[in-house]
Formats: structure tokens, C-alpha cells, sequence
């Protein structure tokens, strides 16, 4: 029985889908043989690249960091099984552009074995000082799990002057298809409780919220349960009505607060902080176990394959791998896409590997894209628009090159959700508008700061020659002015030495002659 | 919202799917017509697709755009609906052609055909053929008088395509309900005088109440099937309702009742079924509330003070040149703002 | 003391291309009414026939030759400061002789374009060819070009004229007695008296959308005439005829 006791709040907009959860949550995720090469890229989280620590030829225990991430927004990396560094190299990764990045290939040695790779556990959280353990699931590489792949500790870095209120655990899991969540929630609620309880020790708060859509009651009442035997009275696990994006984290966070994060703020400047239920996990086992994030769960479904289910993957593995552990395909043509049918990227190569990020593989049947019509402004994408903008304006700007208007029309609010595309009579791709707009409102900023930076270092330049120049001639000036003076001064002394003598001369000859 | 909270799980309508439903919607009042009007309506019916389509694909090829995918999206088919239920029944073909001409060519293609264009094809076509064409434009015939048993095909094609000239028209056509009301309350003759005269039924115009109730039945049928939103109808009729309500309170002997104004002209069909086009409505809640209340305001201006007796086309335009700035200024609040 | 400079006649060194290319921009390419869009009042006003654009568009031309020979004689002896007042005085000067004529001679049509004749001196089309080119060239240059710009006034008043007259009333010519005298009236053409006539074409509307439809016309010659050039150029040459449409 779901109970719910809290006033909930509802979002403008949002779609009901089919959701084919069933095809996928009806088993326990299986742990899967390790593939002949696991392609660890090396930047798999929002941010700089980590500074490699191993070469081609090195043998890594399981665990073992690959990369390492001294500075800013950096995270590193781990080998996900021990065994043999084969190669450094670019390798096809998943990207809306289907672009190549530096990967680290790692041949498994089937040994699995940890060696002294794993780093020291803490089993009393409580005990240690929040700075500490937020080193320490930065050390293990833990990024949002979710799909923003922000980095975890990042976010867990509070400031003292905004208290948090509430943690916010995302369970809500609303793209169809997707059950990694559900599993996890059903299978191990005992480590996200304890991964939520070290958090709430890192920022300090009294308070955690896990929102759960209601078509997964399994999972709320496992949640429940958990929570129960943990005794801590405050966490509450939450069910939230099923309606898509409920998941986006604002959404939630006004699904479950009534709150708004501010336009371009993030949840902690209205006192919350927001983890997907795979991170908590994440965070519990490196805090605890001291293992690095070096496996998650993913879901294989879709139409295009035989056995839709949950795995348990090690980071890095190729998504052919998985479709062979989920029965292969059913048609020899089909679409790959990592995570969801809305929001999901496009793979062009099933080799291409599995990320920190990756929560689902999805096979679809290709179905042929009906061809773009002009937008009739019937409105359509502005009543589910989640954000409540209105995506025809935006998506006019967007077309004409307009960007300054859509930015007025708050195109950075836009979360990239989909709504909109998916009810467009028109069939028009609106989010890859948005996206296009996007990047072009990026480059013009970053080409305008540069200009800027560039304006501002040869305006110095040129100051600074005139002050040289400036302070070459005033002294040039002075120096003449000195010798000027000093021969002024010389002359002088002499024309006056001269009259002196003559003075004494004709003195002397009046002396010489009186009168 | 509303959209949100009874939407099914269903896979969402293309452009093609939304204008058939408006289709199906004009089916029960365009059925009544026909019984009213006979073979004239009919002929409208066929001219009005005919040169609509012609139109139209002889636009998208001179525009070199691809012709099936246009074609089959309905929104042509609409647009000459409208003004075959429009435009009086037994309307001579050149009228319809020209109307067609006007609405396809010139409001809708010359502005860049589907989706960019400004004002309401077919209430362009219209206004156009009422300003040039006046006679012809309210040459209504009594309803039930010109119906099949009454008028034979023979007589119809002798209207439609003889080139009849307009003095025929006279003792055929019979003046509307609401151009009744504009000539003789010129004359200074009591409403309830009027009122007694035989074009008037139980609500509005005789027979046209019907036809005007059937309107409403599709309306509120697309309305159920969501492809429009209760903004514009309810906005639409309420400011009319309101203004009529307004005068007539004020002096019922001078003024005509909300209801006659309802049920008597083109308001229905207008606020279910022209001015909701998507393309040349506003699209903010807001706004669409604003819009459509314009439109029963200008509606009810030029009936009761202008030259024309019934006033959606014009209304309509009007509304729909204020569009943008309506969008402009009714944004709705962005998350997080 | 201000020095006047002493007036003489300076040498013309005409070349036929020069001449072409003077023709040609008054004509067609800088046609006032179709690109520069200059003189709307008028232009939209008084052409609900041929032979009002006939007429409006010869008085047009006889006030533009007339100014722009005189502004450009005179261009040497007028200070910067004050050359607008004084263009506007030598037009207004030539518009009411103009005026009294057509009053003398042409009173129907005159009765006809009333207003419109007192205010070509307000006409932008005169005024800018003034302060454009023949402020800048000597006399034969600025007769030259302000007689091609007339021309290309008067035929797309025309034009427009014959448009509207066609599809309102299916005739042309009519009216042609005002100006050619009582032998004129056999120049109309008629099509018929079944016509059904667009009155909207007469109307303001008519005067809109015509002038849209010829602007239109000449940018898709032009698109049709520079074919060879890259896909580039016809896009860009889109928002313009949607501008011509609009207005």
C-alpha cells in the first residue's frame, strides 16, 4: 500500500506516454560476462579531461584510477576490471555529433581482481568530516548518474550561506522504457538509504525527499520499507503522478517543494540539492566499501530486441555487448539509442561504449520520419511545455537566427525535454533548434569574451608602449633639460668669472693709478 | 494544463489528422444546409474544392514545393468548406473562383503558403468578394425555399453557370435576418414589428437558428476532441453576449437580443471554426482570450453602427493583425521567472 | 565676403554607355515607384485608370525635369545649409505653373487628380532626385536622369493604372477624352458588359495589393535574369519580394 501524506504541486505542461516498463522490470538486473575489450573514455562527466596516470602496456587492477583529477570540474577515471592496457587512442563515443574522443582500452584479464586498488573504507560516515568524504566520492569518480553527469561532489560543496533544506532524491525515472532506477530501488534500497544518509552528513540537512513516479509502486514500497528499517525519520520516500519529465529536476523539485529553481540558478541557491538514486548508491559503496564507480545498472529494451532487461555493466562496455547479453536482435534493421526515446542520443556504431551516464540502450524498429510540414502555431507544444515558454517563438528565432529574441524568450530555460517535438502536428524537430541555438549563442559568447579579453590585453599593450614610450621621452626630456642647465651653468659661471676678472683688472688698474 | 491533465497515451495528431477532425465537425450543419438550400449548396460545395485545390497546386508547383504532402493536409480543403458554407447558396462560379483565388493565392500563398500566412484565407476571400461584390454576396435565398424539391438542377446550373444576370436574383433571394434589422430600424420601425416578419424564427433568423445550433454541435464536438482550446469560442461569443446584453438591457425596443445575435448570423461558426485557425489566432491563453474578445467586440460595432449587416470577416482581420502584438505582450510565465 | 562662384557652362562628356546606364536606372534598376518605393501617395491614389496615371505621371515628369535642370544649374550658388528650402522652392515653383496649366487646359482631368497635382511637390520621388544627383551633376546629367525617372514613374503608374482599371471595370483607356480631347472617346477598350468587375481593384486595397504584385513581378524578373548566379542570391532576394508584398 502507497501511502501519501505530503501536498504535492503540479508542473505547467507534460506528456502522458507509453511507458513499456513492464518489457524490462519483471527480472533482477544479471551481472554480465566481461566483454574483450572494455573503451573507458577518459572525460565521462560535465567538465575538463583528468590528467591520464597510466600508458599502453601497464597491467591495472580493478578499481585502479586510470586517470587523476587535480583541478577544477575534473573527475577521474577507473579501470573497471583488471588487465592490460592495450591502447591510448580516439574512439567513437556517444554524442549528439557522433564524435571521436581520447578512450583508454583496457583488455580484461577475467581475473576481476581488485588487488590493493580498493581505497579505505569508512564504515561510520558520521565519524568524518564532510570536507573528507567529499574528497573521497570525488576520488572515486562519481558523477550524476541520471545523465547530467555533473560532477557529484561538486554539487555536494554548499555554502554556508544559503542552508539546505531539503535533499532531493530523483527515483522518479519518467522516460519510458528506462527501469535501471526501478531495479536499483527494488534490489538495493539498503544502499541508497545509507548513500542518502552521508550526503545529508555532507550538507547538513534534516530533511530528504525521494520523489518515485506511482506506475513503480514496487519500488516505492521497497523504498518504504528500507527507510522503515533504517529508523530515520528523515527520509520519506515520496510516489509522485506518473506524467513525463517529472524526472528533470526542476520539475521535480516543484513537484515536490513547490519551488522554482530561479532562471539560470541552480537548486542549491533555493536551499536544495537534487542525486539520482544511482548516485546515492555510488556514494554509498565508495564511501563504505571504498569502490571506485566502476559498474551501474542499464536497461536493454525496446522493439528491436529479444529480451528486454536489466544488466549489471562494467563501465566501458561496448553496447554490442550488451544487445548479445539481452538475446540479440529481432531485426536485422534497427536504431540504437543511448537512454531514452525523448531525450535519448542517437548511436551511429554499436561499438561505441557504456558510460557513468549510460541508464538505458534502446533498440527501435526504424520508423520512417515523417517530413517536416511548416508550423501551423496551433499551440500544441506550448500547453506540455514543462518550462512553460513558448517553443513555436522560440523555434521561429531559433530558424531566422534570431538569438537575442529567443534568449528573451528564455531559450536557456528550455531542458531539452522534447514535449514539444513529440506533439508537433507538424513533425518539426524542435529540440534540435533549440540545441543549434544554443551552441550558436555559446560560440558567439565565448568569440565576443575572447574579442573582449583580446581588446582589453592590446589595449594594455598599447599603454603600455605609451607609457614607455611616454616615460623614455620625460626622461629623455629631463636628462636634457639637466645637460641644458648644466651648460647654461657652465657659460654662465664663465661669461661671469671672465666679467670678475676683468672687474679685478680694471680695479687693479685704478689702484694702480690714482687719482 | 488542461492539455496535460486528460491527455491519453495516445500517439499525437499530425496536421492532416487535426484539419479531417475539423472536417467531420462541419458535417452536421453543412447536412442541414444542403436540406435548406438544395442543389445551390451543393454546387458551392463542388466549386469551392474544385478551385481550391486547383489553386493550390498550381501555387505549389509555381512555388516549387512538393504537391501531395500539401494537398493532403486539408487545410486547403477547409478553407474552401468555409466559404462554400459561407458564400450565398446558388453563388454564381465565377464568385466562388474568385473568392477561392483570393483566399488561396493571394492570403495564403503569397504569404508563403501553410503556417506564414498573416490573415484568414477564406475570411480574405470573403471579405474581398463582399466589398467588390455586394449584391451577389447577400443574395441568400429563404431557406427551405430554394431546397431540392424547389429548385431543379436545370434552374441551378442557369444560376450557377448562365450568367444570370443580378436583376433575376431579386425575387428569388430573400434579405437576411440581420440585414432586416439594419434597413428597418433605419426606417425607425419597432424591433417587435420587425421581429413579426417572416425571416425571423424562434431564436434568430428562420431555419438559420438550426443551422447555427448544428455549428455549435461540431464546435462543441472539437472541442471534446481537444483540437481546439474553450479560449476562443468562450471568449469569442462571451464578449458578444456581453455587449449585446449590455445595449439590450439599456433599450430593447432599439437593440437586439444576445441570443438573436447569436443565432442569427455567422458568430457560432466563426467562434468555433474561424477564428480558432491556429495560424492567424493568437496562441498564448491569454492572448487567445484577448483575440477572440475582439473579435466579438468589432462583430458587434459593425452590426449594429456600420454598412455591413454581419461583420465576422472583418472582425476576424481585424483581430488577426493585432496578432503578433497580442503574443507579444500576454507571454506566459517561464519556469523558474 | 563670400566669394560667388562665377557661372559657366561646363563641358558634357556624355558617353553612350554613360547614357545607357542612366536610362536604365531610371527605368528599371532605381525605378522609383518599384525599388525605391518613393512617392506612395500618389502612386496608390490616383491610379484607378491609365489615364489618370497618364496624367499624374506626365505632370510628374515636367515638375522633375524642370526642378532637377534648375537645382542642378543652380547647385554652385547654394550653400549646404539651405539647399533643402531652396529645392523645395524651385519644385513648388515649377509645381504651380504646372498646376495653372492643367487648370487652363486639362480641367476635367485636373477635377479628376485634384489634390494630387498641388502635392507632387511633396512628392519624395522629385525631392530625392534633387538632393541625390542632381545636386551633384551638372544640368544635361540631371535632365537626363530626372527624365528617366519620370518615365519609370509614369509607366508604373500606368501599369498599376491599367491593372486596377482591367479587373474593376474591364475596360481600358477609358476617360481618354479628358486628356485627348472629345476624338478619344473611341479608345476605349472594353470587355464586355457581362464583366463582373472587381470592385476591390478600385478600392485602396486594390491599389496595395497591385503595387505589391508589380514589385513582386520585377524581383522575379530580376531573380530570373541573374540565373547563373549561386543559390545564395535567389534567398536572399526572397525577404524583399515578401516586403513588396506586404507593403
Amino acid at each position: 500500500m502507497i501511502q501519501t501524506l505530503r501536498k504535492l504541486w503540479n508542473i505547467h505542461g507534460g506528456l502522458h506516454l507509453d511507458y513499456h516498463k513492464e518489457d524490462s522490470n519483471q527480472s533482477p538486473a544479471r551481472d554480465i560476462p566481461l566483454p574483450a575489450e572494455l573503451v573507458i573514455p577518459l572525460q565521462q562527466h560535465m567538465g575538463y579531461k583528468p590528467n591520464l596516470t597510466v600508458k599502453a602496456g601497464d597491467y591495472v587492477y580493478k578499481g585502479q584510477e586510470l586517470a587523476e583529477h587535480n583541478g577544477f570540474m575534473k573527475v577521474p577515471v577507473h579501470a573497471s576490471t583488471s588487465g592490460t592496457i592495450t591502447a591510448i587512442e580516439e574512439r567513437p563515443i556517444a554524442h549528439p555529433s557522433g564524435l571521436n574522443d581520447l578512450c583508454i582500452i583496457l583488455k580484461p584479464d577475467g581475473k576481476d581482481d581488485w588487488g590493493n586498488a580498493r581505497m579505505t573504507p569508512y564504515p561510520d560516515h558520521t565519524q568524518v568530516d564532510g570536507e573528507v568524504l567529499r574528497k573521497r566520492i570525488c576520488a572515486a569518480g562519481i558523477v550524476g548518474m541520471g545523465g547530467a553527469v555533473f560532477p557529484a561532489a561538486i554539487k555536494l560543496n554548499v555554502h554556508d550561506n544559503i542552508p539546505i533544506s531539503a535533499l532531493i532524491i530523483n527515483g522518479a525515472e519518467c522516460e519510458p522504457y528506462i527501469t535501471c532506477d526501478d531495479r536499483l530501488m527494488r534490489e538495493k534500497p539498503e544502499e541508497i538509504i545509507a548513500g542518502i544518509q552521508i550526503m545529508m552528513h555532507i550538507i547538513n540537512t534534516q530533511q530528504c525527499l525521494i520523489g518515485i513516479e506511482d506506475n513503480k509502486p514496487q519500488a516505492v514500497a521497497a523504498m518504504q520499507a528500507a527507510i522503515a528499517s533504517s529508523g530515520d525519520t528523515r527520509i520519506q520516500a515520496i510516489p509522485v503522478p506518473t506524467l513525463y519529465p517529472t524526472g528533470g529536476e526542476k520539475q521535480l523539485i516543484k513537484i515536490l517543494t513547490g519551488k522554482e529553481v530561479p532562471s539560470g540558478g541552480r537548486p542549491a541557491s533555493i536551499g536544495m540539492i537534487c542525486h539520482n538514486v544511482a548516485t546515492a548508491r555510488a556514494i554509498y559503496r565508495a564511501i563504505a566499501l571504498g569502490e571506485p564507480l566502476v559498474e551501474r545498472y542499464v536497461t536493454v529494451s525496446g522493439s528491436g530486441i529479444a529480451k528486454p532487461c536489466n544488466l549489471n555493466v562494467p563501465v566501458g562496455t561496448p553496447v554490442q555487448h550488451l544487445i548479445e547479453q539481452a538475446g540479440g536482435y529481432t531485426q536485422a534493421v534497427h536504431r540504437l539509442l543511448m537512454g531514452g526515446p525523448m531525450m535519448g542520443i542517437t548511436l551511429n556504431n554499436p561499438q561505441i561504449p557504456v558510460v557513468k551516464a549510460t541508464n538505458c540502450i534502446l533498440v527501435e524498429q526504424p520508423k520512417p520520419v515523417p517530413p517536416a510540414m511548416p508550423c501551423i502555431r496551433c499551440g500544441r507544444c506550448m500547453e506540455t511545455c514543462p518550462a512553460n515558454l513558448l517553443p513555436q517563438q522560440l523555434y521561429w528565432y531559433s530558424r531566422s537566427r534570431e538569438f537575442d529574441k529567443a534568449e528573451n524568450l528564455h531559450l536557456f530555460d528550455c531542458i531539452e525535454c522534447g514535449c514539444c517535438a513529440y506533439v508537433c502536428p507538424s513533425h518539426i524537430p524542435l529540440v534540435d533548434y533549440y540545441r543549434f541555438a544554443k551552441a550558436e549563442i555559446r560560440t558567439q559568447r565565448d568569440t565576443k569574451r575572447k574579442a573582449e579579453i583580446a581588446r582589453d590585453r592590446h589595449e594594455f599593450r598599447l599603454e603600455r608602449q605609451e607609457r614607455a614610450k611616454r616615460e623614455k621621452a620625460e626622461k629623455l626630456a629631463k636628462h636634457r633639460e639637466q645637460a641644458q642647465t648644466s651648460t647654461d651653468d657652465g657659460k654662465k659661471a664663465a661669461i661671469q668669472a671672465a666679467l670678475e676678472r676683468a672687474q679685478a683688472k680694471k680695479a687693479a688698474a685704478q689702484q694702480d693709478n690714482p687719482a | 494544463m488542461m492539455f496535460a491533465s486528460h491527455s491519453t497515451s495516445t500517439a499525437p495528431l499530425d496536421v492532416s489528422q487535426v484539419m479531417r477532425q475539423v472536417l467531420y465537425a462541419l458535417i452536421p450543419g453543412t447536412l442541414l444546409l444542403l436540406w435548406f438550400f438544395g442543389w445551390g449548396l451543393l454546387t458551392n460545395w463542388v466549386l469551392a474544392i474544385g478551385f481550391g485545390l486547383g489553386f493550390e497546386a498550381i501555387m505549389l508547383k509555381w512555388r516549387q514545393r512538393p504537391i501531395q504532402p500539401f494537398l493532403l493536409d486539408y487545410s486547403v480543403i477547409v478553407t474552401a468548406w468555409l466559404l462554400a458554407v459561407a458564400l450565398p447558396a446558388y453563388s454564381p462560379w465565377w464568385l466562388m473562383a474568385a473568392a477561392m483565388l483570393f483566399a488561396v493565392v493571394i492570403a495564403k500563398h503569397l504569404y508563403g503558403g501553410l503556417g506564414y500566412n498573416p490573415f484568414n484565407p477564406a475570411m480574405v476571400g470573403y471579405a474581398a468578394m463582399l466589398v467588390s461584390y455586394p449584391l451577389q454576396m447577400t443574395a441568400w435565398p429563404a431557406p427551405l425555399d430554394a431546397g431540392f424539391g424547389q429548385v431543379g438542377f436545370e434552374q441551378t446550373m442557369q444560376l450557377v453557370f448562365g450568367g444570370a444576370s443580378p436583376a433575376s436574383w431579386d425575387g428569388f433571394s430573400a434579405a437576411t435576418a440581420l440585414d432586416t434589422v439594419k434597413t428597418d430600424l433605419r426606417t425607425h420601425k419597432p424591433l417587435m414589428d420587425i421581429y413579426a416578419k417572416e425571416t425571423f424564427g424562434w431564436l434568430g433568423g428562420r431555419g438559420w437558428e438550426w443551422v447555427n445550433l448544428a455549428w455549435l454541435l461540431g464546435g462543441l464536438w472539437l472541442l471534446r476532441q481537444r483540437i481546439i482550446s474553450w479560449h476562443i469560442p468562450a471568449a469569442f461569443l462571451g464578449s458578444l453576449v456581453l455587449i449585446a446584453g449590455m445595449f439590450w438591457i439599456i433599450d430593447p425596443a432599439q437593440y437586439t437580443s444576445p441570443l438573436f445575435h447569436l443565432f442569427s448570423g455567422a458568430a457560432i461558426l466563426g467562434a468555433f471554426f474561424i477564428a480558432t485557425d491556429p495560424v492567424t489566432a493568437s496562441t498564448t491563453p491569454r492572448g487567445k482570450l484577448i483575440y477572440a474578445a475582439g473579435i466579438g467586440l468589432f462583430i458587434y460595432i459593425i452590426r449594429t453602427w456600420g454598412g455591413y449587416p454581419d461583420a465576422v470577416a472583418f472582425s476576424v482581420i481585424i483581430m488577426n493583425m493585432v496578432v503578433p502584438l497580442i503574443d507579444h505582450y500576454t507571454q506566459p510565465r517561464v519556469y523558474g521567472t | 565676403m563670400i566669394k560667388l562662384p562665377t557661372f559657366k557652362l561646363e563641358p558634357v562628356n556624355l558617353s553612350r554607355d554613360e547614357f545607357r546606364s542612366l536610362s536604365l536606372e531610371g527605368l528599371w534598376r532605381n525605378n522609383p515607384g518599384l525599388v525605391q518605393l518613393l512617392g506612395l501617395c500618389p502612386l496608390l491614389a490616383v491610379t484607378n485608370n491609365v489615364v489618370n496615371g497618364l496624367g499624374l505621371g506626365l505632370a510628374t515628369i515636367i515638375v522633375l525635369l524642370a526642378s532637377n535642370v534648375a537645382v542642378s544649374a543652380v547647385r554652385n550658388f547654394i550653400r549646404q545649409e539651405v539647399r533643402i528650402p531652396t529645392f523645395i522652392l524651385i519644385i513648388a515653383a515649377n509645381v504651380t505653373i504646372i498646376d495653372m496649366l492643367m487648370k487652363a487646359f486639362f480641367h476635367d482631368l485636373y477635377n479628376i487628380l485634384g489634390i494630387f497635382i498641388p502635392l507632387i511637390v511633396t512628392n519624395c520621388a522629385v525631392l530625392g532626385r534633387s538632393e541625390a544627383f542632381a545636386s551633384k551633376h551638372e544640368p544635361v546629367r540631371a535632365g537626363l536622369d530626372s527624365l528617366m525617372m519620370g518615365i519609370g514613374f509614369m509607366l508604373v503608374l500606368m501599369v498599376l493604372g491599367g491593372m486596377r482599371e482591367l479587373v474593376a471595370n474591364g475596360t481600358l483607356f477609358s476617360q481618354a477624352h479628358l486628356m485627348f480631347g472629345e476624338a478619344a472617346r473611341g479608345w476605349v477598350i472594353s470587355f464586355g458588359k457581362d464583366f463582373h468587375g472587381l470592385l476591390l481593384a478600385a478600392l485602396p486595397p486594390g491599389a496595395f495589393i497591385g503595387l505589391g504584385l508589380l514589385v513582386a513581378m520585377k524581383n522575379s524578373i530580376d531573380q530570373r535574369l541573374r540565373k547563373p548566379a549561386p543559390k545564395a542570391a535567389t534567398v536572399a532576394a526572397a525577404p524583399s519580394a515578401t516586403a513588396g508584398e506586404a507593403a
